[in-house]
């Protein structure tokens, strides 16, 4: 199919924001709004944080997508958070998932991102831009970075949801 | 029968939640971790419906779906993708392979079951699966009527019963209602414009939360064709109008399948009492009757060994009334229970009116049939 509208920074947040609200909607009966405007691929050097709150602990999932438009997107969510997203979405209590173990934080949060970016994927999907998603990944920290390559374009946009902030930092490597 | 429900995905929290989701039905669910797993699982257990994902390590979902689909002996197996993967190309891609359905994450729980209910027939598990519900356990009835008088009459009729009856004038309420609160029986008037009724009807056979709800058709007793129709379909019942509120009850009592044997049979201290309604018709009779071996006997067996037969709230006394107590007589002879019988001044009179029954002794009252039961003269038993 081919592509119907160009990748714009609008486009990519409208699928973003309908993605993560349709996920976390659908998956936890919880609304998130969107707080920021994206940061202008030309504003982000030097490459800040995504991190939303500082130095708190945090779980970040990453999924990607490869096909006629590649990227990556990592869906920041604080631990304590994250620990109510999984209880909600297993059944579980808080000591049950303490018995449990992070591992089964770390999946949950990895199933969260692969929907939403599976729902953001499809998105771009229906432009006209066919893609595959990759298998998530976790990572896990309280103070980090992550830089970009030099070819690659990033648009970040910060979620409120139930008192708890997440954020969506997306990598586009973009054709000319 | 119990179902197999084969889910694939790498992601445990997905295989959690398809577990819940799965919780309350009779069926089995089995897991696999990825595409080779899933086919190993297939092979050995023949599972009823399998739930996949595309993107797994290892092998994907649609290498697995291929393969399943090329081997003679997997290839009936319905398949149902559960996945992120849901573009329009890759969702036709997939689907011409051979699926029987597509449900594209993120997924409310319903909506899978729905969707698994339309393709293998998943029955909930009883809550209590040991006790048998009785006559005196609260249930919901839904009756879909557009006309409140109606609604109001059912409603005043079984206000004695702990059953709530819910009122909807529309096929819409109706629909919401089950969504929310699946009811314990249905009760619908055909009478409702276009067909609504079996509409109604059809769309709550196919959702997996009703299909096995019990569905009364109410329709005036001359409408014959509409009659036919109903039965035709499926109806459990048809309840002619004017209602028959005890006739109502019965059947549905009888098609909650409740026990109704402590609606004439109870235990009270050392006693066991057996208790006829004002209306004693045939249906009624025939249950009582049914119920009273094994009561009796359950009585026997739990150290009892009087009975106070308690017909104050009959009305007239027939042939039918004096078959049944001459059965229970000749039951308590045989099990040795000693027993009274308790009536009001019209039964006591009509008793002296029959030959087999002018011997007939009672009491006055409850109280005092259960002080004195054993102690008052032998009842004589003559054949009807």
């Amino acid at each position: 199919m081919p592509a119907t509208e160009q990748i714009t920074e609008s486009l990519i947040r409208d699928n973003i924001s309908r993605a993560v609200k349709h996920v976390f909607m659908t998956m936890l009966g919880r609304e998130p709004t969107l707080t920021t405007a994206a940061s202008s691929p030309k504003e982000v050097a030097p490459t800040p944080s995504a991190l939303p709150d500082g130095a708190r602990p945090h779980v970040v999932g990453t999924v990607g997508f490869l096909g006629d438009v590649n990227g990556l997107i990592y869906l920041y969510i604080d631990l304590d958070f994250a620990r109510l997203c999984t209880c909600h979405l297993l059944g579980m209590t808080s000591d049950e998932l303490s018995e449990a173990g992070d591992e089964v934080i770390n999946d949950a949060i990895g199933e969260l991102t692969n929907m939403t970016v599976g729902s953001f994927k499809n998105g771009l999907n229906d432009s006209g831009y066919a893609c595959m998603l990759t298998i998530p990944s976790i990572l896990r920290g309280s103070n980090f970075t992550i830089e970009p390559i030099g070819a690659a374009s990033r648009f970040t946009y910060h979620f409120d949801c139930s008192n708890h902030r997440l954020a969506a930092d997306i990598l586009l490597k973009l054709e000319d | 029968m119990r179902y197999k429900v084969l889910t694939v995905d790498d992601s445990k929290t997905v295989r959690i939640i398809v577990r819940k989701a799965f919780k309350g039905y009779d069926c089995e669910i089995l897991e696999a971790a990825n595409g080779v797993e899933g086919l190993a699982m297939a092979a050995k257990e023949s599972p009823d419906l399998i739930l996949l994902d595309v993107t797994m390590p290892v092998m994907d979902g649609v290498e697995m779906l291929t393969k399943i689909k090329s081997d003679p002996a997997l290839k009936g197996i319905p398949v149902m993708m559960l996945t992120a993967e849901g573009g329009r190309d890759n969702v036709l891609k997939i689907a011409k392979i051979g699926v029987r359905d597509y449900l594209v994450k993120p997924f409310k729980e319903e909506v899978l079951i729905e969707k698994a209910g339309r393709i293998i027939d998943l029955k909930p598990l009883s809550e209590t699966p040991t006790r048998i519900k009785s006559i005196f356990d609260p249930a919901t009835i839904l009756v879909v009527e557009d006309k409140p008088a109606i609604v109001l009459q059912i409603q005043e009729g079984l206000k004695h019963t702990p059953w709530k009856v819910q009122g909807v004038s529309h096929q819409g309420e109706a629909i919401d209602f089950c969504a929310r609160t699946p009811p314990d029986l249905i009760i619908v008037s055909l009478s409702l414009p276009e067909d609504t009724a079996f509409t109604l009807f059809r769309l709550v056979r196919t959702n997996v939360k009703t299909k096995y709800t019990p569905v009364f058709a109410l329709v005036v007793k001359t409408e014959t064709v509409q009659q036919q129709q109903a039965q035709t379909l499926g109806f459990g019942a048809i309840i002619t109008k004017p209602i028959d509120l005890s006739e109502l009850e019965t059947k549905i009592a009888k098609a909650m399948n409740l026990d109704m044997s402590q609606r004439y049979y109870a235990v009270e201290g050392d006693c066991m009492i057996m208790r006829l309604p004002e209306n004693c018709s045939p249906g009624i009779l025939a249950e009582a009757g049914n119920y009273m071996k094994p009561k009796f006997a359950a009585a026997v067996d739990a150290g009892i060994n009087k009975v106070v037969i308690d017909i104050h709230q009959v009305r007239s006394l027939h042939m039918g009334v004096i078959k049944l107590l001459f059965q229970a007589m000749q039951t308590s002879r045989d099990l040795a229970l000693q027993f009274a019988l308790v009536a009001n001044a019209q039964i006591i009179t009509e008793c002296k009116g029959f030959e087999d029954t002018r011997g007939w002794t009672f009491f006055d009252s409850l109280e005092e049939a259960k002080a004195n039961v054993g102690k008052a003269p032998v009842q004589q038993l003559a054949a009807v």
